[in-house]
């Protein structure tokens, strides 16, 4: 059956295109994709409005007086970021099948990179923050307020994933068959992480083009 | 019940098969008024009419022709599911899940009616006015 | 018709067992603490009225101020505070938590469900509206409200323009309003997929579900626009930001475009549930189904997604290549058809059915035809010139009273005289509610009708006094009179529900022989709404032998559920049973939640900064408390995480 033309003929059956697609899921599940859906729009809001202004603005982007973001240390942060999420799904494999301990060394790795992303746009911020503010300009406005907000992001992010391992160290909360919130946080996780390309593709990379 | 692999692949594909013809329509015109719009608003806004080699409107037009294809094979998919569903029904099979999928295929098919609709009239506009003009 | 006297199948054993786990014993902790969807609807629909009552006065008192030229009833600063209010309080703190409190009722009766998805969640949204409503009406006496128009546009808005805190009470209460509307829409959207009744599947969910659940997406994705925007303005005005300061990079149009990428689908966001109820109502007095269901379910999904893509229609004057604002034009044009079709499935059912004239019949009508002419005067609009001529005119101010008062408005009074023995168990006095119909229709026109005529003469809106002009006096004397007339139809809506309340007589479980599963029960529904999880075999449930018969003769063990507080789980498209789940029980947490986020909101308003971060220390430890995992043995019959 691997012939293209079976595939059709056999999905296009009454029976196939009749089947329960999306099924099973858990009101958790929908809650926590209609929360990011949200949050994912007004990301998306946010970034519309970087670029609507930037457009607007005129030829020259940044405006004069600040530098077009240096790349080196927001791309280590996205080295930094963007893997924290295999060891989330390493662990929440892990617990479907009760395996209380990948559970546990698998937030824990996903909580220490992310501290250590929140670290880097410390630093970040300490240097920018001598360079310009949020009331320099529109521009300065539109950074600390997309970067911070997805920065707000990563440490509720960091929050709901301490909380998972301080629950997981006590026994009772997690099992094979109990794993509810280890994938709802780590869907939010894995959102962070996704807005954080598109904001490094925005702020960092089209100032560039 | 033993579901071969070959049996629900078949049954993922179809399942995507008919949320294509249901909201294929939907999508490619949400593409196809933002891909118009920025392109037109930010082309103009530089001073240009042209998209690096491409002429502006020809640009545009593509972002009405591309998604507008889509529209009629979202279209095509959703009638489709509508008649096989109905013979289903016909042959007397009594599962709700075709009445289901034939009620989504009927809403499709009207659904992909109406976005072919805006993104044609969107199409005329590209063919009649200048891209510039304010 | 099959008589609906629930649960002869079930034992008083199981019937005294889903007391003990449902009920709540009346005590004041109970009325703090309570998550049934009843009450909660309940309450999202008395405090929706109270807001609405405010708002209505708000507007009497400009009526009165207009009453006849140069008249001094109100300063100008109050009047721009009054109709601030009136526009936001109607449109944000009373339309849409109005049609929730419709949708909490009634979405889990109607689909079979015991309580909503996430009972709690539900409670925590009611608690933060009430707030938040409270947290704006409150600036009204310290002379802080808000004064510059629903729509607040910059630059008028800034710091500059307007100083003070009113601009900032808009802002944070819209914001804090928000966290409630945003947890309601997801709560709506799970509770249709996941908790219909067995049998359910999509091809039999009622209109007014279909609506709710259409409105619920477009707040989930109209919603975020807004809430950015209010982000920005208070940014730009309290820690000096530049995102609407032409002067340092910004732009005021930037606000516009958020605003209607918001604001136009909210139209649709008020009148779709509304819509719904018209849909809900016509069966039962017109003894069929609405014609054409799926062409009316394809007008509530396709005008959910097109309301996205008509924004720019609201910005005529901002200066676009004619060539982008063709793409929203024909948006704009096509979005009428979804639109159109609804109101022809309505007359052709009307048409085709044997008509019951009851006063929540007369209310669909009053709203066909006012609805209707308020559409009438908005294709008016489409020609550029005439806009140009009308705009911030009276005129503006009639049509969309038409739209609003029609769409809204009369199928929500529709709604409640219909649902009223349902939600309070006792029948209404229909000669009263005749003579309230009566005054609201006619008040409404008469105050409504004249605003075209002096618009088109010229007045400008959101003046607080005009000077003596030829056709303004007499017409906006009229104008007055109307108001009160209206006013006085609305005191008899709430005459006639406080005396159903009082000394109405009982209801039976369905007095209009409807179509829906909220008819099956007892009126008022017991705590666990069905004694019996109803399996549906139809699009018309309580009009149909076999549904009937799943919560009579042929109800089983596992639809009864009465070993714990439990509710079923149904699969998203052909609702074929999942499992059972356990509902959480009532909490104290959603109102402490609530309470943190009121003093969190007011402190950042005073600029009490410190106290802003207790509040939210305290809100994310009440948040991991209300989540934490209970200890549990891994597998639990028949209940999941």
């Amino acid at each position: 059956m691997t012939d293209p033309a079976g595939i059709v003929t056999a999905a296009t059956r009454a029976e196939s295109l009749s089947a329960e697609l999306p099924a099973g899921r858990s009101t958790g599940w929908w809650g926590m994709v209609m929360f990011v859906a949200t949050e994912a729009t007004l990301f998306a809001c946010l970034l519309g409005s970087y670029y609507y202004l930037r457009f607007q603005y005129g030829p020259q982007w940044p405006p004069p007086g600040i530098e077009a973001p240096s790349l080196l240390k927001p791309l280590v942060m996205t080295a930094v970021l963007l893997p924290s999420s295999l060891p989330m799904l390493w662990a929440e494999h892990g617990i479907r099948r009760g395996q209380r301990w990948r559970l546990r060394s698998g937030l824990a790795a996903t909580m220490l990179l992310g501290i250590t992303f929140l670290a880097l746009q410390a630093t970040e911020y300490a240097e920018k923050l001598r360079q310009f503010t949020m009331t320099t300009d529109a521009y300065g406005s539109l950074f600390y307020l997309i970067t911070g907000f997805h920065g707000l992001h990563v440490l509720i992010g960091l929050t709901m994933i301490g909380w998972l391992l301080a629950a997981s160290l006590r026994g009772g909360s997690f099992g094979a068959h109990r794993h509810d919130r280890v994938r709802n946080a780590a869907i939010y996780w894995h959102f962070v992480d996704a807005v954080w390309a598109a904001i490094l593709f925005t702020i960092y990379l089209t100032p560039r083009l | 019940m033993t579901t071969t692999r070959a049996e629900s692949r078949a049954r993922l594909t179809g399942g995507l098969l008919l949320w294509y013809g249901v909201l294929g329509g939907a999508v490619a015109w949400v593409v196809h008024l933002l891909a118009g719009w920025s392109l037109d608003e930010l082309t103009c806004a530089a001073g240009s009419e042209r998209v690096s080699a491409v002429p502006l409107w020809q640009a545009v037009g593509l972002a009405v022709v591309v998604p507008a294809l889509v529209t009629v094979g979202s279209l095509l998919v959703a009638a489709l599911a509508w008649r096989r569903t109905a013979q289903a029904q016909e042959a007397g099979a009594d599962d709700r899940a075709f009445g289901r999928a034939r009620m989504l295929a009927t809403l499709g098919i009207w659904a992909n009616l109406l976005f072919l609709t805006i993104i044609v009239l969107g199409g005329v506009a590209v063919l009649v006015l200048p891209p510039c003009q304010r | 018709m099959p008589t609906t006297t629930p649960s002869p199948a079930v034992s008083p054993a199981d019937l005294a067992r889903l007391t003990e786990h449902w009920a709540e014993p009346p005590s004041l902790r109970a009325w703090f603490s309570t998550v049934d969807h009843k009450r909660i609807g309940r309450r999202y629909l008395v405090t929706a009225g109270f807001f609405f009552a405010l708002a209505g006065l708000s507007a009497l008192a400009m009526r009165t101020q207009l009453a006849r030229p140069e008249a001094g009833v109100v300063s100008p600063q109050e009047y721009n505070q009054l109709f601030t209010m009136h526009g936001t309080a109607m449109i944000f703190l009373f339309a849409t938590p109005m049609l929730f409190g419709f949708g909490n009722f009634l979405v889990p009766l109607m689909i079979g469900s015991r309580d909503m998805a996430f009972p709690r969640l539900n409670a925590f949204g009611y608690w933060v509206f009430l707030f938040a409503g409270l947290f704006m009406w409150s600036s009204l006496p310290f002379g802080a409200a808000p004064n510059n128009g629903w729509f607040a546009y910059a630059p008028l808005t800034g710091e500059q323009n307007t100083p003070g805190l009113h601009m900032d009470v808009y802002a944070l209460g819209l914001l804090f309003l928000g966290i409630s509307t945003t947890a309601g829409a997801i709560n709506f959207i799970v509770t249709a997929l996941k908790l219909r009744a067995p049998g359910m599947s999509l091809n039999r969910v009622p209109l007014f579900v279909w609506a709710i659940v259409a409105t619920a997406f477009m707040v989930i994705f109209a919603l975020p626009a807004l809430n950015l925007d209010n982000a920005m303005l208070f940014l730009d005005r309290r820690f000096d930001t530049h995102f609407f300061d032409p002067s340092a990079g910004g732009n005021v149009l930037l606000w516009q475009h958020l605003f209607w990428i918001f604001g136009h689908p909210d139209v649709y966001i008020i009148v779709m549930p509304a819509l719904g109820i018209v849909s809900a109502v016509l069966p039962a007095f017109t003894r069929r189904g609405v014609v054409g269901y799926p062409l009316v379910v394809l007008a509530i999904v396709a005008i959910a997604i097109i309301s996205f893509g008509v924004w720019v229609h609201h910005m005529f004057a901002t200066g676009l290549p004619q060539l982008s604002y063709s793409f929203f034009s024909a948006a704009s044009t096509i979005i009428t058809i979804p639109s159109g079709l609804q109101i022809f499935a309505w007359l052709a059912t009307m048409l085709l059915g044997r008509l019951v004239l009851k006063v929540p019949l007369l209310f669909v009508i009053g709203f066909i035809v006012t609805f209707v002419l308020g559409g009438f005067t908005g294709t008016m609009f489409a020609l550029t010139a005439f806009d140009q001529q009308v705009t911030d005119s009276y005129f503006v101010v009639a049509h969309f009273h038409y739209v609003l008062i029609g769409g809204a408005v009369f199928p929500m009074l529709a709604g409640i005289y219909y649902w009223l023995p349902k939600i309070t168990g006792r029948m209404y006095g229909e000669r009263l509610g005749r003579w309230a119909f009566w005054l609201i229709f006619t008040g409404m026109h008469v105050t409504f009708f004249p605003m075209h005529l002096y618009g088109l003469f010229g007045m400008p809106r959101r003046v607080y006094t005009y000077r003596s002009e030829p056709g303004w006096d007499g017409w906006n004397l009229v104008s007055t009179v109307g108001s009160y007339l209206l006013a006085v139809g609305l005191l008899l809506v709430l005459v006639g529900v406080v005396h159903a309340v009082r000394r109405g007589k009982p209801a039976p479980p369905d007095p209009w022989s409807g179509d829906s599963l909220e008819w099956s029960t007892q009126s008022p529904p017991e705590p666990y709404n069905f004694p019996v999880l109803p399996r549906v075999h139809s699009l018309h449930p309580t009009w149909d032998e076999r549904t009937a018969e799943s919560t009579g003769p042929g109800a089983s063990a596992d639809r009864v559920l009465s070993e714990g507080r439990r509710t079923l789980l149904t699969s998203e498209l052909d609702a074929h049973r999942e499992r059972a789940v356990e509902m959480p029980e009532s909490s104290l947490q959603p109102l402490l939640l609530a309470g943190a986020l009121l003093l969190f909101f007011t402190s950042m308003l005073l600029a009490w900064y410190p106290v802003a971060a207790v509040a939210v220390l305290v809100v994310v430890v009440t948040i991991a408390v209300w989540l934490w995992p209970p200890r549990r043995p891994d597998r639990e019959l028949g209940v999941t995480a």
